[in-house]
């Protein structure tokens, strides 16, 4: 018996829209692989990130929430956002609106009934349930681990068929920065000091990782637009790291933490007079390549240090 | 909205009530200060904000650039002995102290503004717009030109912004809050 098809909503964020196009592709790729139908949310608007979550957090909640109900209307509950930080504020509001009243403190309770305010005055009607589901690219492909195993398995054992040659050359030290599981709202399904998912889902197809001391360091994220000296310090501590650790290439599945240290090397480079060539893949591109795809249909000419072959 | 008094005894009752009621567990161990990434760049470290709020000297940290260079990377709440949530402090004092007259890092104080008011224009975020609006604010007129090419090369940008469909109702709800 065939099992049910999987349907999710998705939510690109405006970073995978346009900067990061190359991560968005190659998710959009590798769910196709896998079999997952996926709808994108229509009309979907930025989640206000950082600047709205740091200067009020009513103006955060309303601009994340408009997009889990317009999902809602679309008929989907499970939402796949990758960006971790999309993921945080869209897994924020969703809890929000989920949440009991009579649990909730004055200040919340403040907080969620302007929330149902704006949301009214945006033109919505609300249901009085909600129970939407926020994932991440990672806990979302843990989540369906079985089907990775089981297209990988198909994959080798067709007749001829060999590992593309460019992950035989890779040796990879995963990077996971900081925000997925330390903020406090977000679901802690890893180890939080050294967490391990990335490793488990390379290892499903065959990848093997360096031991890598830096999993969690912060790359300096978004400081990167206004004091950019000290991102590009704490991104070549990352660099260097990871290649005191034996490897050659990182991988990461947060679309900043890849500029932070993809397209800003040849900063780090200028800035401490060094000669960098690390390759930062997102963890989409290898396990799509690793299930076939080609190295055009996840866009790894879109990296700006290439990976040598 | 314009710039409002600000009064700091409201602030620090909220953070002492609701936003962190263990702060006064704190050891003064300093792990958060040892594990954050941006500490050098502080005016004070993270354990001394929290003695500064227990010492009721709100204005200190209200004018420095702590709170604002803070990329709440969360390793101090992680990482505390006492499980107290230093990030949501430091949130709680931007969000409170955002309308208000203080000091502020100049550069990340024009990026959020214009970048709350990108959304609020467009309902989604627009790069090129962005990247520039900040050069030309922050009087920084090459900053990152010597990526710009790259970028373009590897067709990594939109040009042209996006516009949501339902981006009036978002200004509306939004413009309250700016």
């Amino acid at each position: 018996m065939e099992e049910e098809k999987i349907k999710i909503a998705y939510y690109p964020g405006c970073s995978l829209n346009s900067t990061s196009l190359d991560f968005n592709v190659s998710i959009k790729r590798l769910l196709e692989v896998l079999g997952i139908e996926y709808e994108e949310i229509e009309d979907w608007n930025c989640c206000g990130t950082t600047p709205a979550h740091h200067t009020n957090e009513q103006l955060s909640s309303a601009l994340s929430a408009r997009n889990l109900l317009l999902a809602d209307k679309m008929g989907y509950d499970t939402i796949l956002s990758p960006c971790v930080s999309c993921y945080n504020k869209l897994g924020h509001a969703a809890k929000i609106i989920a949440s009991e009243e009579e649990g909730l403190n004055d200040f919340e309770l403040e907080h969620k009934r302007q929330l149902v305010e704006d949301l009214q005055e945006m033109g919505f009607k609300l249901k009085e349930n909600y129970d939407f589901k926020v994932y991440t690219i990672l806990n979302f492909l843990l989540k369906h681990r079985k089907l990775i195993k089981e297209k990988y398995r198909e994959v080798t054992q067709k007749s001829g068929s060999e590992p593309p040659r460019i992950l035989e050359r890779l040796s990879v030290a995963c990077y996971y920065g900081c925000a997925l599981l330390r903020p406090r709202e977000a679901e802690k399904f890893d180890d939080i000091e050294n967490p391990t998912s990335m490793e488990q889902l390379l290892g499903d197809v065959g990848i093997g990782c360096r031991k890598f001391q830096f999993k969690t360091e912060c790359c300096g994220a978004i400081l990167s637009l206004t004091n950019k000296d000290l991102v590009l310090k704490l991104s070549r501590d990352i660099l260097e790291m990871a290649l005191d650790c034996g490897a050659n290439s990182l991988v990461v599945f947060c679309q900043l933490c890849q500029q932070n240290l993809d397209l800003r090397q040849s900063q780090i480079n200028r800035h401490y007079k060094k000669d960098y060539r690390v390759p930062v893949l997102y963890l989409t591109q290898v396990l799509g390549m690793a299930l076939g795809l080609s190295e055009k249909e996840v866009m790894l000419d879109r990296l700006f240090v290439k990976p040598e072959i | 909205m314009k710039k409002q008094e600000i009064d700091l005894n409201k602030i620090q009752e909220e953070l002492e009530g609701y936003i962190e009621p263990n702060m006064n567990y704190c050891c003064q161990c300093g792990k958060c200060s040892a594990g954050c990434p941006v500490v050098e760049a502080y005016e004070y470290k993270p354990h001394q904000i929290i003695s500064l709020i227990q010492a009721g000297q709100m204005e200190k940290i209200i004018n420095s650039n702590t709170i604002w260079l803070c990329v709440e990377c969360d390793i101090c709440s992680t990482r505390c002995p006492e499980k107290i949530s230093i990030a949501s402090i430091m949130n709680h004092l931007r969000v409170a102290t955002w309308q208000k007259n203080t000091k502020k890092d100049k550069n990340i104080a024009k990026f959020y503004k214009l970048f709350n008011f990108m959304v609020r224009f467009f309902g989604r975020s627009y790069e090129p717009g962005l990247i520039m609006g900040l050069n030309v604010g922050t009087g920084r007129f090459f900053n990152d030109a010597d990526i710009a090419a790259d970028i373009l090369k590897k067709r990594k940008i939109k040009i042209l912004p996006e516009f949501v469909k339902g981006r009036k109702e978002i200004g509306k709800v939004t413009k309250k809050y700016q």
